[in-house]
Parts: structure tokens; C-alpha cells; sequence
């Protein structure tokens, strides 16, 4: 219920709220500075409840993703999921190339170990999470990812935990992923765990 | 009518200069410039196929992968081979060299990486070679010992490029195909059997099992479909509805193969 409730929505709250009350105690005429005072007190609490509620519910919000790819670490897309329609990209090749890229780096940066995480590229971040037999890249191109790295973090842990015996050498047969689009649509709402 | 879908990695190998692009751009959808080759060693293209089994009709599509051919970037080539499900071998014949260095260098490096796979040779500018050349004798002599298909082909001119890569895709779902179950298949006796059979081949090809479901529901209705007690009549009319779905979602060949396959499973069932 709290995430439906829109950042806009709030802001006007509480500047309605604040403008209402800061003409009533400065455009009426109190008959003592008390009164007034009380107003302008009322006035800076009620400010302050929204703002905390707003910082609350900004923080709560889930990071909008743009698009998922869900892949093997061998480059073949699994699964694709989008906001936007975007008729010029193959998304098989895109993932083809990602993991390309993926591969050039690490094989270029072999001494520092591990495996790409990110990749910036102006108001886009894609955000790479691994297992032994599944990769997701996640493309966003709005801030506040902490708890999309997590949140990506259990999606990748359970896919691997129900799929990743039959991506383990995988045939290539798209009938074993029977049952992906429930936990991968939860991810692409914000809702997972 | 089973419908298969399989995605499979292939790897094109060669030394530099043997036309491994050339023959890629013949073949298949690019979206990526060829200077991704030289600058991180790697091209993806892909290449859908339709194989038509007894029974079993497969949507293949092959993920190409195009390396960089120079030996000496060998950590950025065993990581592109990684997951490969089939290699197409590349030399030119004009170069003798090339053809030489297929069993010399790329096969056991292949076989290194991922094992035995599904392979292809192929000697490509054959519109250059003379016919009986030293490059073609070696190349038809490697694919004879290791029984690998071998091509003469031509990148220029288009000569076996497609036969090539057919012919590998052939060979990555020979598995599928032998593994489907031999002897005559079981089919559906009694008309609800048959029901069932249907709803579920229709929720596997759909891919979605929620959707397909939906889908199901609804032509059911539609046609007055008593599922405890079901009549043929209000079942093929059903399947028409079932059919123009997977028109949308499948394809109207598939869709007509489907509808056809079911109306005689439904009018051959009992009561």
C-alpha cells in the first residue's frame, strides 16, 4: 500500500500542508504571539511528518527496471524481459555480445580476479549478477540500486537452487525453463522477497 | 505435432584471413559492426532453422560465434568457446597452411575446450583453388579420419555456404531426435484422453503454462466444452479456436499441422 503512493503526490502534500498552515499564522491576526507561535510549531511538525513519511516510502520504492536479460555464462539468452519495445535489438546478439564484453574484460583485467558487476553508460547502468549456471544483467537507468543488487543477488541464488542442474550442460531446450517468468516478473516488479 | 525449441552455440574457428566473417555475413542477421572482432575478439550472429521431423517439427536457432582467428589471443578464444555446441571449421584453400592447421592447432584446441562437439569443415575461396589441390586433398583427408562433413565452399559466391551450416544443424539436434521415445506413439484412446493430451500439447507449445491455460479456459467456453463429459462436436470446435491462438503465437503452419493432428486424435477417440 505504501509503494503505491506517488513521490509527486507527497511533495504537494506537504507543501499544501505547509503553505496552509504558514498563512494562518502569518496572514491571521492572532490575538497573542502564543497562538501564532503554536501555528508556526504545528506547522514545522506536520512539515516534518511528511518529509519523513516522503523519505520513507522513497526509500521503500522498488528500483524501476528497464530491461532483464537472463542468460547462460556461455552467452545464450534464456529469457528477455522489457519495458520498452525496442524493434531495432536482438536481444539474443545483445546478450551474445554482453557476455563477448564480459569475457574481454576479465580475460584483460585476469590479475584482479573476479567477474564484471557493472557497466555505466550515461543514465544507463546495467547491473550483472552470477552463479555457476546463470547470469542476470539488469539495465536501469534510474538510481537507488542497493536493494536491486540485492534483490538480484536471491533471484540468481534460487534460479540456480531450481534450474541450475538443467543449465549444467544445458541442451538448449527452452521447455526446462518452465516456471522462470513467475520469479523473474516478481524481480522486474520490485517484489522479490 | 511436437514443437521443439533449441538454442545452441556455434563457434566459427580458423587461422586469420580465412574468410570466417565473410562466410558468417553470407549466412546470417548481423547487428554488430565486424570491428568487434578486432576489438574484443569476438562477433555474435545468429541464424534461426526450421527441421521438420516424423512427429517432431524444431526451431533452431544458432548463436554464431565469430573469433578472433590469430593463435596467439588463446585466453579470450577459450573463454568464446566456452558452451559451444558445435564448430565450424574454417580454412582457405588458396593457403595451404591454413588447411594444414586445422588438425594441427584448432581441433585439438577444441577438443581441449569442450570436448567432441559437432563439427564442420569447411574450405572456403574454393572459387580460387584448383580442383585436386594439395588444400583440398588435406582438408578431405582430415574430415575422412575424424568424420567430420566437409565443404568446398565459397564465401564470394555463396557455393555450400548454407549447405554448411544445415548440415551442422542437423547434426546439433541428431540428439534431440534420437532421444525422442522409438516405436509407435501412444495415442489417447477414450475422447476425454484425448481432451487431456490436447490442453496439455497446447500448454507446452504455448511456453506459457498460465496464458495457454486462459487460453484454453476461454475456447472451452466458448465452444460449450463440458469437460467431465465432453462431445466431439463442442471439441473441434474448440480446436478451431485452440488453432487461430497458435496462429499468433506459433506459426500458421504449425498451427494448421496441430489442428489437424487433433481433429483426427478427437474423431478417432472413443465415446
Amino acid at each position: 500500500m505504501q509503494r503505491d503512493v506517488k513521490i509527486e503526490t507527497l511533495i504537494v502534500m506537504s507543501m499544501c500542508v505547509f503553505g496552509a498552515l504558514a498563512v494562518t499564522a502569518f496572514v491571521v491576526p492572532f490575538e497573542d504571539d502564543n497562538t501564532r507561535i503554536f501555528f508556526v510549531g504545528l506547522a514545522a511538525v506536520l512539515v516534518s511528518i511528511n518529509v519523513a513519511g516522503f523519505f520513507t516510502v522513497w526509500k521503500a520504492s522498488p528500483t524501476i527496471i528497464d530491461e532483464i536479460f537472463l542468460m547462460t555464462p556461455d552467452g545464450r539468452l534464456l529469457k528477455h524481459y522489457t519495458r520498452r519495445l525496442k524493434p531495432d535489438q536482438d536481444d539474443d546478439i545483445l546478450a551474445g555480445m554482453l557476455t563477448a564484453v564480459q569475457n574481454f574484460i576479465k580475460e584483460s583485467f585476469e590479475e584482479a580476479g573476479g567477474k564484471l558487476k557493472e557497466i555505466r553508460f550515461e543514465n544507463y547502468d546495467i547491473f550483472i549478477s552470477h552463479s555457476k549456471s546463470i547470469v542476470i544483467a539488469a539495465i536501469i537507468s534510474t538510481k537507488k540500486p542497493e536493494k536491486l543488487r540485492t534483490q538480484m543477488r536471491l533471484v540468481t541464488e534460487d534460479l540456480e537452487k531450481h534450474f541450475g542442474h538443467k543449465l549444467t550442460n544445458w541442451a538448449g531446450d527452452k521447455s526446462d525453463l518452465v516456471g522462470v517468468d513467475i520469479i523473474m516478473k516478481k524481480l522486474l516488479a520490485g517484489k522479490y522477497r | 505435432m511436437e514443437l521443439k525449441e533449441l538454442l545452441k552455440k556455434v563457434v566459427l574457428l580458423g587461422d586469420g584471413a580465412v574468410g570466417k566473417t565473410s562466410l558468417t555475413a553470407r549466412y546470417v542477421v548481423n547487428k554488430f559492426d565486424d570491428k568487434y572482432i578486432a576489438t574484443i575478439g569476438t562477433k555474435v550472429s545468429k541464424k534461426d532453422m526450421q527441421l521438420t521431423k516424423p512427429n517432431l517439427i524444431i526451431n533452431l536457432r544458432m548463436m554464431i560465434w565469430d573469433i578472433l582467428g590469430q593463435k596467439e589471443y588463446s585466453k579470450i578464444r577459450t573463454a568464446s568457446l566456452s558452451g559451444a555446441q558445435g564448430v565450424i571449421l574454417v580454412g582457405d584453400l588458396a593457403r595451404p597452411e591454413t588447411v594444414k592447421s586445422l588438425e594441427a592447432f584448432w581441433i585439438p584446441e577444441i577438443e581441449a575446450a569442450v570436448g567432441k562437439v559437432p563439427t564442420v569443415l569447411v574450405g572456403n575461396k574454393c572459387d580460387l583453388a584448383d580442383k585436386g589441390s594439395m588444400a583440398i586433398t588435406v582438408l578431405e583427408s582430415i574430415g575422412q579420419n575424424l568424420g567430420y562433413p566437409t565443404f568446398l565452399a565459397s564465401a564470394k559466391t555463396g557455393e555450400n555456404v548454407e549447405n554448411a551450416f544445415a548440415t551442422l544443424g542437423e547434426m546439433l539436434v541428431a540428439e534431440v531426435v534420437a532421444s525422442r521415445p522409438k516405436g509407435a506413439e501412444e495415442l489417447p484412446q477414450t475422447l476425454s484422453e484425448a481432451v487431456d493430451f490436447i490442453i496439455q500439447d497446447f500448454c507446452a507449445q504455448y511456453g506459457d503454462l498460465e496464458k495457454a491455460m486462459l487460453i484454453v479456459q476461454h475456447q472451452f467456453e466458448e465452444a460449450a466444452v463440458d469437460i467431465r463429459k465432453p462431445s466431439k462436436d463442442a471439441v473441434l470446435q474448440a480446436l478451431e479456436g485452440l488453432a487461430k491462438a497458435e496462429e499468433l503465437s506459433l506459426t500458421k503452419t504449425v498451427a494448421a499441422v496441430n489442428l489437424e493432428e487433433r481433429q483426427r486424435m478427437v474423431i478417432l477417440a472413443k465415446g
